[in-house]
C-alpha cells in the first residue's frame, strides 16, 4: 500500500486526484430535464447513496461527466466509470406534505443509483 | 498533529486521535513527517482568502464571472488555485430570490483549495443532519434570517465536484476596489450559512 511522504506532499496538494474518468465520451442514460427515481438499493458495502434520497423522485439538474464508481472501486471491482447527474429532488417529496415547499436538495448521484419512474 | 504539537490536557476526540496516529505511524501507513506538512500547509498557506479573491474578481468582473459560472475549475485555476479535493468545482450564485447552500452528510467534502479545511460545526451531525430538512432553521442559528419567499437550494456534495457559493455583493459597495471587496468575504458566506455584510453594517 502506498504510504503519503512529506516530500510527495506539495504535489499532491497542488495536482490533486481527480477521479473523472478519462473516457468522457461514454453515453449518458439521462438528460437535463429527465425524471429519475433513486434507486431503493441498500449495499452492505460502500457506496454514497444516502438513505434519504433512496426511492425518491427528482429530476436531472446538470450532468458532471463520467467519473470512477466508488461502490465499485472501493472493493477492488475496478471503475466501472459512469455519468453523475446532480439530482433536485423537492423538500416536500423527501420530507412530506408539511416541509417547507421553498427548499429543494441538489445531490450528485452516479447513474447506477438512478432508474426511470 | 505529530506527538510534539499535542498540548498537555486531552480528552475524548483529541485522545483518540493521538492513539489512532500512534497506531498507524507504527504500522508504517501513515508518515508523521507528511502529516505534519499537511496541517501547516492548511493553518499557514491555504485558506479561504482564496475563496475570497475569486468572490471579489467575480463581483468586479462579470466577463470572469460569465466563465466562474460556466466552468468554475478553469476560471478558479485561472486564479492560482486548484489541487486536491477542488479538482472539479461548480460555482453556485446567490441572489435576491435564491440562496445556495453547501453541505455533505456523507461526510464532510469541502473545497480545499480555495476555502482551506472545513470548519468543526460543517463536519458535525446536527449540521450535516439538519442542513437538507430544516436549512431556514439552521440558517437561523446562524443568525441569518430569509424571507419564506426567497428559494433555498442546499447542495449535498455526495460526489467528486466541490461547491463554492457566490455570496451577493453587499449594497454601498460599488467604490470600493477589488482588494478591499475581498477582505469583506467570509468563509461562512461562501458555504452559504451567512451573507457578506457591507463595512457600515459589519458587527
Amino acid at each position: 500500500m502506498a504510504v503519503l511522504k512529506a516530500d510527495m506532499v506539495p504535489t499532491v496538494v497542488r495536482t490533486g486526484a481527480s477521479t473523472k474518468h478519462a473516457d468522457q465520451a461514454l453515453p449518458a442514460r439521462f438528460t437535463h430535464g429527465d425524471r429519475v427515481v433513486a434507486r431503493n438499493m441498500n449495499p452492505i458495502g460502500h457506496t454514497r447513496l444516502p438513505r434519504y434520497v433512496r426511492g425518491k423522485q427528482g429530476v436531472i439538474s446538470h450532468d458532471h461527466g463520467v467519473f470512477v464508481f466508488p461502490d465499485t472501486s472501493a472493493h477492488g471491482k475496478g471503475p466501472k466509470p459512469q455519468h453523475v447527474y446532480n439530482v433536485r429532488f423537492d423538500a416536500g417529496e423527501l420530507w412530506g406534505p408539511t416541509a417547507d415547499q421553498s427548499v429543494s436538495l441538489h445531490i450528485d448521484l452516479w447513474e447506477d443509483y438512478l432508474e426511470r419512474p | 498533529m505529530s506527538a510534539e504539537r499535542h498540548t498537555a490536557s486531552e480528552t475524548g476526540p483529541a485522545v483518540r486521535v493521538k492513539a489512532l496516529e500512534s497506531l498507524l505511524a507504527e504500522k508504517g501507513l501513515i508518515d508523521q513527517k507528511a502529516l505534519d506538512l499537511l496541517v501547516e500547509t492548511y493553518e499557514q498557506r491555504i485558506g479561504p482568502r482564496n475563496g475570497a479573491k475569486v468572490v471579489a474578481r467575480a463581483w468586479t468582473d462579470p466577463v470572469y464571472k460569465a466563465r466562474l459560472l460556466r466552468d468554475a475549475s478553469a476560471a478558479i485555476a485561472e486564479l492560482g488555485f486548484s489541487g486536491v479535493q477542488g479538482e472539479d468545482m461548480m460555482v453556485l450564485e446567490n441572489t435576491a430570490t435564491v440562496h445556495n447552500v453547501v453541505v455533505c452528510t456523507l461526510c464532510s467534502c469541502y473545497p480545499w483549495p480555495i476555502l482551506g479545511l472545513p470548519p468543526v460545526w460543517y463536519k458535525s451531525a446536527p449540521y450535516r443532519s439538519r442542513a437538507v430538512i430544516d436549512p431556514r432553521g439552521v440558517l437561523r442559528e446562524f443568525g441569518l434570517e430569509l424571507p419564506p419567499e426567497v428559494e433555498i437550494r442546499v447542495w449535498d456534495t455526495s460526489a467528486e465536484v466541490r461547491y463554492l457559493v457566490l455570496p451577493e455583493r453587499p449594497a454601498g459597495t460599488d467604490s470600493m476596489t477589488e482588494v478591499q471587496l475581498e477582505a469583506l468575504v467570509t468563509r461562512d458566506s461562501m458555504i452559504g450559512v451567512a451573507k457578506v455584510s457591507a463595512p457600515a453594517t459589519r458587527r
